[in-house]
């Protein structure tokens, strides 16, 4: 095997431990961790190897490693970690780091990690909201029957917004992955683990394979300790992929009615929102709310219990959380208000709402949001370097 | 003495289940088996009922007591009557608790063993101890190290003269060399400052306490109790008599010269000694340039468990490395130190220094075997390891390089030169003077003028470090009143050296205490017997000083020994050796051993066997064997000895003439982590059997009728198979045919 140089980076180290790694240090490589490990491949298993890298600070190891993301943070390495090292949370202090290096533009990357930049980050978004409500001439407080959309913010103002928003996402998940991809295939050729050589078989299979993967969460389900976290992933995820069926089915009203002018037919609500409430897009809507709000109380209530085996998470973990929560219970109140006309409240709860949606659609490649990014990105590679064989 | 002897027979413990006491009694009773005036049984002899029995015939005259009754390891306040000749004669264990009750083989073994207590009461004497006049009980510490100070604190407390001496002019040592010293209280992660300087102003200010800097000694003349030192400071000499000493004379570290191989000889790369020198004047900066070290790797093992240089672990080294790896970090924020182990040894609480200095971002540890340093220009160095948790074969970048080297003990150099003497020898007196004129001879310590050399003997596999007999007795060399302290005797800590400097001044201490009451040391530390031999009839065979074990006999100018009482400790080495038979103790001579052989009963039919029985564990593990009821063939004859050296082969001649079957020599093991409490006295045994059994072949006695059997004090389930294995022998080889002559 070749020589390689080892460059230990103090720094790195340091980032790991505020990070949320700040057990890295005590692991004794007893390797407990790969043993209990469920998800790891059995050939070169992680979370040990990961640790020692943690420990010399070898950022080059860990930052552009797919073991980082084949992780699920299932804490079992955690859990029975003689030493109190935490693998599981180190990991996930690792996978932070990792966002927050492939991030662009980076100086995002660092904010969306760091309290210290919280507020600048919601600054903006209630800023660029404000400024829409007084640029069309909107009272804060409408009088009157609570409508979001005609006197408060009107459509076009948040399709403007929110796209602008998604394409922002879209070009930061493009080049952080794009780099990350790169990065990934380089050390192809220059590593030397017999693993990491590329496996013939079109790369659409693998794509599909991973896509399933992560529909069913049959690896998430291979957790013992925190078992209960693939359920409540799954409510959450399910809830999100309903939210945006609904939202394009909106917009589908909307522009259907307006472009296309078509009508109401039957149940189908074509034209502005508000819609009724039997309307089967606004059906799918609530169920899915009712979904996000189930999965991410379990989420918050799971972590709690766990906290004492599997880590009590980070800043990082507890931000991405908080965001979702905020999400959902101002999406749902700003319904019930609405439909109750407690109008005072009503406007200020779905001004929350759309702030809240603004930071988790333009922050997501820097959040933990991007996992589901670099995470697929990683299992495919995963599987293109025949990493995962079963 | 007018001997009144009185037989006591305990019927306790399964005793008077096993046995027919009265016709024990009878036997005894009988004269022409065994003569005794007074013949008592009790139910339960260690009651006081059964004491006061004792002691009311005490007082009317009787003076010499067999106890017939439990092991003599135990119950040894209640069979404690001075004044008297007490023998203690096992029936419980060696009979009640081993053999068939109620059994006529059973019967004749009990009347075997109460006829050979009564025999030896009979041969037997009070001892009066042997007190040498003149005594002196001041200690000397050699070695002003934390050893040594220690060791003289301690005795100095406990209210004795000390006189410490230190070859240096300045008191310390290694000690006082550190920059700091690694964490001595909980929770271990604040480093010390050193602690030996409160303990030198302590030392300095002590009235009992003389301080000798920059002396050596010359030479040291006499015994415990009566050493005669000569001292030299600066040319001067003087004379100071001292009672025991504590040898703490300490370590160098390795020679790094010899470790080219990890870059030694590299301006950059150092050894740990020189990196406390370096932290001690401030910031970590590096010999080549004066430029600050961040990058600092340690090479732990340096030169140390490497077949090649030290085989040994060295103890503090990996302790010390952290200790220098929180220098480095603490005096620059943004160093890193990289330490390079083949395994992470903190001894004792030292593990929880290690696990804090593990938590530390800048403290980065790899286990792996380093292959090469390197230069990698600009002064900086290449390290090259292999077998690491990180990879295979790895390299890194260090601007300052530590190798933690080890403790060579003071004591190597002579220990060298002697063992390289004693190989030349063999091959002739030319090779031997040529060695001596070619090879410069190192300085000794204690420069004894033992006749068995300068220096304390080197014990095989310990490396140069300073004979103990560590299995069981730490502090014990092989020179009585000299005990060894520190890591002249093995690695250690500080700490460990500092309690083990007040272990050695307890010992030192505890010799002088029990010379002036004419008492053995360790380990029969009761002992008021000694050996007194009647020299008029010696040949001047050289045979007990050499043989003794621990240099106790010197020599006149006609070759006649020279006992040196106080360096005995009475196992009875000499008294084995002696082909004249003129060594003897009161309660232990080759007659009285000899005289219960030929007390024992040989009958026509069936076989006698004796078992000579080593006291220090071959008689214990026989105890042990008997606790847990195992059964004893009922015929052996167990004789206990005070050490398998002290067989006199007579005694042999003597059993197999009179018709005894089979003789087993029942002693420890020797060789390389031997265990015996004399050192070597299976050993010789052993040698002298070897040419014994020359003798038996010649005089058409099976060799195989007498074995010595090597046995460790757990090895007592084995013992009964080992002793009926012979027992199927002698019954191939048949009768002794002497038998019925």
């Amino acid at each position: 095997m070749a020589e390689q140089i080892i460059k230990p980076d103090v720094n790195f180290i340091n980032d790991i431990i505020a990070a949320g790694g700040e057990s890295v240090k005590k692991c004794f490589q007893c390797a407990t961790c790969s043993v209990v490990c469920n998800v790891t491949p059995e050939d070169n298993p992680f979370p040990r190897k990961e640790m020692l890298a943690a420990q010399w600070g070898l950022k080059d190891r860990l930052i552009s490693n797919p073991d980082v993301w084949l992780c699920h943070q299932c804490s079992d390495c955690t859990a029975y970690c003689p030493r109190g090292a935490k693998p599981g949370e180190v990991l996930g202090a690792v996978r932070k780091l990792s966002i927050e290096h492939y991030a662009t533009p980076s100086f995002l990357g660092k904010a969306v990690a760091s309290p210290k930049a919280l507020i600048g980050l919601i600054l903006v978004p209630v800023i660029i909201f404000i400024a829409a409500i007084m640029v069309q001439g909107n009272s804060f407080f409408p009088e009157g029957e609570i409508v979001y959309a005609e006197k408060f913010m009107k459509v076009p103002y948040i399709d403007v917004i929110f796209s602008a928003a998604a394409i922002f996402a879209l070009f930061g998940f493009f080049m952080g992955v794009t780099k990350y991809w790169k990065d990934l295939t380089k050390n192809i050729e220059k590593s030397s683990n017999p693993w990491q050589k590329k496996v013939k078989g079109p790369m659409i299979a693998m794509i599909l394979e991973t896509v399933f993967e992560f529909m069913t969460h049959k690896r998430f389900d291979k957790c013992d300790v925190t078992n209960d976290r693939s359920k409540t992933h799954l409510f959450v995820f399910f809830g999100f992929v309903g939210l945006a069926i609904t939202t394009t089915w909106a917009i589908a009203y909307l522009y259907g009615h307006e472009f296309f002018h078509i009508q109401k037919t039957f149940w189908l609500n074509f034209g502005e929102s508000p819609y009724p409430l039997y309307d089967p897009m606004k059906i799918l809507g609530n169920f899915s709310a009712v979904l996000l709000l189930a999965g991410i109380l379990q989420v918050i209530t799971n972590r709690r219990k766990n906290a004492e085996k599997a880590g009590s998470g980070s800043y990082y973990d507890w931000l991405f959380i908080s965001v979702i929560t905020s999400i959902v219970v101002t999406g749902i109140l700003s319904e019930v208000l609405r439909l109750a006309h407690v109008r005072m409240v009503a406007y200020p709860v779905y001004f929350i709402h759309l702030v809240s949606v603004f930071f988790l659609f333009a922050y997501a490649p820097y959040s933990k949001m991007a996992h589901m990014a670099y995470r697929t990105t990683a299992l495919v590679f995963a599987k293109y370097t025949g990493r995962e064989v079963k | 003495m007018e001997k009144k002897i009185g037989v006591y027979i305990c019927k306790g413990c399964g005793i008077g289940e096993a046995l027919n006491v009265d016709e024990l009694k009878k036997a005894t009773a009988g004269g022409a088996k065994i003569a005794a005036d007074v013949i008592r049984e009790h139910d339960i002899l260690c009651s006081p009922a059964g004491l006061e029995m004792i002691h009311n015939d005490i007082k009317e005259g009787t003076n010499c007591i067999v106890v017939g009754a439990c092991s003599p390891r135990v119950k040894f306040e209640e069979f404690d009557f001075p004044g008297t000749i007490t023998e203690r004669v096992n029936i419980r264990e060696f009979i009640a608790w081993t053999m068939e009750p109620q059994n006529e083989d059973t019967q004749s073994v009990a009347e075997d063993y109460i006829k050979m207590g009564v025999i030896k009461v009979q041969k037997g004497d009070v001892p009066t101890p042997n007190i040498l006049g003149d005594l002196s009980n001041a200690i000397m510490v050699v070695g002003g190290g934390i050893t040594g100070i220690t060791a003289a604190l301690e005795a100095a407390n406990a209210g004795y003269k000390v006189i410490l001496v230190e070859k240096e002019a300045e008191l310390g040592g290694w000690s006082a060399k550190l920059y700091k010293e690694t964490p001595r209280v909980y929770p271990y992660d604040k480093l010390d400052e050193p602690r030996i300087f409160d303990k030198i102003k302590e030392l300095e200010a002590h009235p009992d306490i003389t301080i000798y800097k920059s002396t050596i000694v010359e030479k040291t003349d006499g015994q415990p109790g009566l050493f005669d030192v000569t001292l030299k400071t600066n040319g001067t000499s003087q004379t100071i008599k001292v009672g025991a000493f504590v040898m703490a004379a300490g370590w160098k570290p390795y020679d790094a010269t010899k470790l080219g191989h990890l870059g030694y000889g590299h301006p950059n790369v150092i050894t740990n000694v020189q990196m406390e020198e370096i932290a001690k004047k401030g910031k970590i900066t590096r010999p080549s340039d004066g430029k600050e070290a961040k990058n600092v790797a340690f090479i732990q093992c340096a030169g140390s468990r490497d077949a090649n240089h030290l085989p040994y672990c060295s103890s503090f080294c990996c302790g010390t490395s952290l200790k220098q790896a929180k220098y480095v970090r603490e005096k620059s924020s943004d160093a890193v130190a990289m330490i390079f182990y083949k395994d992470i040894r903190t001894p004792g609480q030292t593990e929880l220094f290690y696990k804090n200095m593990q938590n530390d971002p800048g403290v980065l540890l790899t286990k792996g075997d380093v292959t090469a340093v390197t230069d990698a220009g600009n002064g900086n160095l290449y390290v090259e390891a292999e077998n690491t948790l990180l990879g295979e074969k790895i390299k890194v970048e260090a601007d300052l390089v530590v190798l933690a080297t080890g403790i060579v003990p003071a004591t190597r150099a002579t220990q060298e030169y002697f063992d390289a003497l004693t190989e030349v020898g063999k091959k002739g007196d030319d090779a031997k003077k040529a060695f001596l004129e070619e090879t410069p001879k190192p300085d000794s310590i204690l420069n004894l003028t033992y006749r068995q050399g300068p220096e304390i003997p080197t014990l095989e596999g310990a490396y140069g470090f300073a004979d103990s007999n560590f299995i069981c007795f730490q502090y014990e060399t092989r020179r009585t009143g000299i005990y060894t302290a520190g890591c002249v005797k093995q690695p250690m800590t500080m700490s460990d050296a500092a309690d083990d400097a007040a272990g050695a001044a307890l010992k030192a201490i505890q010799c002088v205490e029990h010379v002036a009451k004419g008492m053995a040391v360790h380990p029969r530390a009761w002992d008021t017997t000694f050996p007194d031999p009647m020299l008029i009839k010696c040949t001047a065979c050289k045979r007990c000083t050499e043989e003794c074990p621990f240099g106790a006999i010197d020599e006149d100018e006609k070759g006649i020994p020279a006992y040196r009482l106080n360096r005995c400790r009475r196992c009875g080495t000499c008294m084995g050796a002696c082909p004249e038979r003129i060594v003897s103790f009161k309660d232990f001579s080759v007659d009285i051993v000899g005289s219960m052989i030929k007390g024992i009963d040989v009958p026509d039919e069936g076989y006698r066997v004796i078992v000579l029985a080593c006291e220090n564990d071959a008689y214990p593990a026989l105890d042990s064997a008997a606790i847990k009821k195992m059964k004893l063939h009922p015929s052996v004859r167990i004789i206990p000895v005070r050490c398998l050296g002290s067989t006199n082969l007579v005694w042999v001649t003597d059993a197999l003439s009179r018709g005894i079957d089979g003789l087993i020599l029942l002693g420890c093991k020797y060789g390389e982590n031997y265990q015996c409490h004399f050192v070597k006295g299976s050993e010789l045994a052993n040698y002298r059997f070897e040419k014994l059994q020359e003798t038996l072949s010649k005089l058409q006695l099976e060799a195989d009728r007498c074995q010595l059997m090597q046995v460790a004090i757990s090895e007592y389930d084995k013992l009964p198979a080992m002793i009926d294995d012979f027992m199927k022998r002698i019954d191939e080889v048949g009768p002794n045919p002497f038998k019925g002559f």
